[in-house]
């Protein structure tokens, strides 16, 4: 039985079909990327296993447990994490207290909750910023925030949510060498949207591929980056007949 | 153990803050030593009360950031049952009142739960609904006195267990009492876990949801807070006014005039509702004394302060407290 | 029998609650904001009337286009000195502001014109009956309606077929949208707000004929007002319509059931409990409203 099963997830918007018949499965410790042209129906598939949609049809099973349908503090609760791909710039709560909600999920003691928060703002060098407002860091460092905020509630799954746009290179050669640390150290299994390929390919050791809401590939990234339906999508039908 | 340790812990307030409790504190207890006259006794009595009242709000209207517009109808529930216990059967304040608390927070979750699938305008017209539906019943239910409202019997003899006393000053110290519980509470209850998710709830309620937080849960639960302070406010109402109608406790006025408190003095913080209090009730009682009672007059007092709202509401939407963090972060 | 007269009087009443209720979701269309201040224009606008009659011996019909301006001149005089300052703060500040403005209003009337309830007693339709069969209608409320239902055409062709309405009903669907194809925002809320004001001070000149004016009349009204609004969905100007008459049957009707079973519980003085209760369950059961399309 794998980790995280998805099968044949449909999800229609009044005609406009954004997930058709979505099947795959992640297996526990794996980093798997999905990538797709902007529109591919890719935040939708994410929003469907999370529970901020609920699939027409199909069905999300997550360590053997049937998922589908769950509210996202449901799906929370069992395990997934996720982030997002804007971070609502807010001004109510520091970068400490940000995550020691995200605590709160597994705690109810308040020492419990900032302990581990400032253990994980340790983990990602967040420690000089913890007194700040999110509104007063710059982009890189709140999508950190996210993720910390995301990791605090221990997931045994975290769904990343284009993590890396909008970051230099050298900012994403950070954060991939953090995901690689999230993985092998804390034994998290992560399942990202990327837009950047060179990312994407980096990191993952396995990447699934939507166009227009179906799943056109899923492979090694190696294999992925040389698929003919792959590069049509990206790169548009005459392109890839010129090839 | 450790609530309680929260709950006196001020520690992480700025030393003008604590300083400034500390004074407040003092002149508190001094108060009806030094020589108050009735009329300010009153107005200090109603001070409390709406302070109380405003940091009930505070834990759903403040924190959780919900434009909660309902809050009379639990004052009517608490001074109700009060009231109507000590008529009907002849049951002491004491018996009577976590009564009241109880019926409050029932009806706050039978009304919550389907009132929390609602948001923004929608849900501040439904808080508002539900309140009014409340009154037009009590309005025209006899057995409760209907608009007439109800008198509570007059005890010859000062009675602790009635909460009949002859002079003021002790109910100053009951609700003073009250005060400091309720003080103490949101203390503790602004450092909760409840209290955490519910100002994420306010800032991000998508990613609040992310985190594993029940949101409809947190606003249910925090209503609830919300709908038990209020009511043991009504309850104290009962037995200090010895009157109660619906006009005087479930009034749309009342519900606002508790939520603008609240939002006056700065919402989301312990403070708030306290400065908006001191701030809003002398105001109130002293434009009413002044001007109200003026051949010619009638309503100047209420145009003063409506005029007030407004100009708060567009220029300083984050209330008194507000103004000063700002002065303070300038000086930092 | 009973059913029927009640029918046809909630009709009239309704139409005349589709036009209090009119302005109140064009403004929540356009700009998002909820005017609790509403009822107080519907207020002013019934003493506009009252006094016109009482001291220029204006019959209240011919009197009816003086409520009309005198709401507009609040709407406008309301957004431009106020709201707009307004909508600069956060939702929760709005709604306050609104209060204020209403609190403000009504201790205005009641400082110009006291607590007094005041009704017209000299009118050319005033205390006059027009009987059709079994049913016996009173003019004003006849003409109310009628009225109520063209002014309402009026302005639903104005918003639907001239250019400043389809501007208007363009910001309301999608406010950025609209600003970046050149309509002016700040200009659009403003005729909303003269909308807004204009209709329900008229729906005052029109009421204030069979109805007592006083300085507290407008929370009734505007609690109704938001009824309907909800119930047509926020913002729609066909849903409010429907929505209005709608309540005004039911307003009529419930009454009358309540006397055919013999309960008290839904006696004349609830009629508005099932005003209040059946927005409360509408927006929990189906939030768009029953005609909604804004979310």
């Amino acid at each position: 039985m794998s980790f995280l099963t998805v099968e044949n997830i449909v999800k229609d918007f009044g005609g406009l079909v954004a997930n058709n018949n979505v099947s795959f499965t992640i297996e526990e410790g794996e980093i798997v990327g999905l990538i797709g042209p902007n529109g591919a129906g890719k935040t939708t598939l994410f929003n469907c296993i999370v529970g901020y949609h609920r699939p027409d049809s199909g069905k999300v099973t997550f360590r053997g447990k049937d998922v589908t349908g769950f509210r996202p503090f449901e799906t929370n609760r069992a395990g997934i994490g996720r982030t997002f791909q804007i971070m609502k710039v807010t001004t109510g709560m520091t970068v400490l207290e940000n995550v020691m909600v995200g605590s709160f999920c597994r705690t109810n003691n308040r020492n419990t909750a900032r302990g581990e928060a400032l253990h994980v703002l340790g983990d990602l060098a967040l420690d000089a910023v913890k007194d700040y407002y999110i509104n007063e860091l710059p982009i890189a460092i709140q999508r950190k925030v996210g993720l910390a905020r995301a990791l605090a509630t221990k997931p045994a799954l975290l769904m990343l949510d284009e993590v890396a746009s909008g970051l230099n290179p050298t900012e994403i050669e950070e954060v991939v060498e953090l995901l690689r640390r999230l993985n092998s150290a804390k034994k998290i299994t992560l399942f990202l949207i990327e837009h950047i390929m060179e990312m994407v390919m980096k990191v993952s050791q396995r990447v699934i591929v939507l166009d227009y809401g179906e799943k056109i590939a899923e492979g090694l990234p190696a294999d992925i980056v040389k698929d003919e339906n792959v590069i049509k999508a990206y790169l548009g039908e005459k392109y890839a007949q010129g090839l | 153990m450790e609530k309680l340790k929260d709950a006196l812990d001020f520690s992480d307030f700025s030393k003008a803050e604590r300083i400034g409790l500390v004074i407040f504190s003092v002149f508190l207890f001094a108060f009806p030593w030094i020589g108050a006259g009735s009329f300010t006794t009153t107005v200090m009595i109603q001070f409390l009360l709406f302070s109380l009242f405003g940091m009930g709000w505070n834990t759903i209207g403040g924190y959780g950031g919900q434009v909660e517009l309902g809050k009379a109808q639990y004052v009517g529930i608490g001074s109700y049952t009060v009231a109507l216990m000590m008529v009907w059967w002849k049951v002491p304040f004491w018996v009577s009142m976590p009564i009241g608390i109880l019926i409050a927070v029932g009806y706050s979750f039978i009304i919550g739960y389907p009132l929390f699938r609602l948001k923004g305008h929608y849900f501040a017209i439904a808080t508002i609904c539900t309140s009014l539906v409340l009154k037009d019943i009590f309005d025209n239910w006899n057995l409760v006195g209907a608009a007439k409202g109800i008198e509570l019997p007059i005890h010859d003899h000062p009675d602790f267990l009635y909460m009949q006393f002859k002079s003021d000053t002790y109910y100053y110290y009951f609700i003073m009492a009250l005060f400091y519980i309720a003080l103490f509470y949101m203390n503790w209850f602004r450092k909760s876990k409840l209290g955490y998710q519910l100002r994420m709830i306010k800032d991000d309620e998508d990613a609040a949801e992310s985190l594993g937080i029940d949101i409809r849960w947190c606003k249910i639960k925090a209503y609830s807070i919300a709908s038990a302070f209020v009511a043991v406010g009504g309850g104290f109402m009962a037995v200090y006014n010895l009157y109660i109608d619906p006009a005087s406790t479930m009034e749309l006025s009342l519900s606002i005039k508790i939520a603008l408190m609240a939002m006056l003095g700065g919402a989301a913080s312990l403070w708030g509702p306290i400065i908006g209090a001191a701030f809003l009730v002398p105001l109130d009682r002293f434009l009413g004394s002044w001007l109200g009672g003026q051949k010619g007059l009638t309503g100047i007092d209420f145009m003063i302060y409506a005029a007030l709202i407004m100009i708060v509401s567009a220029y300083q939407p984050r209330g008194i407290w507000g103004i000063i963090e700002q002065f303070r972060k300038r000086g930092h | 029998m009973l059913i029927a007269d009640a029918l046809l009087q909630g009709i009239l009443m309704g139409l005349l609650f589709a036009l209090v209720s009119l302005g109140l979701t064009v403004i929540f269309g356009v700009m998002d904001i909820v005017n609790f201040a509403h009822g107080e224009f519907l207020m002013l606008g019934m003493y506009s009337v009252y006094w016109a009659n009482l001291f220029f011996h204006i019959d209240p019909l011919i009197a009816l286009p003086v409520s009309a301006v005198v709401g507009v001149l609040l709407g406008l005089a309301s957004y431009y000195c106020f709201i707009k300052y307004l909508l600069r703060g956060p939702a929760i500040a709005q709604l306050f502001g609104t209060f204020g403005l209403m609190l403000f209003l009504q201790y205005f009337a009641m400082f110009l014109f006291s607590a007094d309830y005041r009704m017209i007693d000299k009118g050319l339709l005033v205390g006059k009956s027009l009987s059709v069969g079994p049913f016996i209608f009173d003019w004003t409320k006849l003409a109310a309606g009628i009225l109520s239902l063209i002014a309402f055409a009026v302005v639903y062709y104005f918003l639907h077929k001239t250019k400043t309405g389809k501007a208007l009903q363009a910001t309301s669907l999608n406010k950025e949208a609209a600003s970046y194809m050149g309509i002016r925002t700040d200009r659009m809320n403003a005729i909303a707000w003269a909308i807004g004001g204009g209709t329900v001070g008229m729906a005052g000149g029109l009421l204030v004929n069979f109805y007592y004016a006083y300085p507290m009349v407008g929370i009734l009204f505007v609690m109704i007002a938001f009824a309907c609004v909800a119930l047509g969905g926020f913002g729609s100007i066909k849903g409010v319509f429907f929505a209005g008459l709608l309540v005004g049957i039911l307003e009529m009707i419930f009454p009358v059931f309540g006397h055919l079973i013999g309960s008290d519980f839904l006696g004349p003085h609830f009629k508005f409990t099932v005003v209040y209760l059946a927005y409360f369950i509408i927006v929990v059961v189906r939030p768009q409203g029953l005609f909604g399309w804004k979310n």
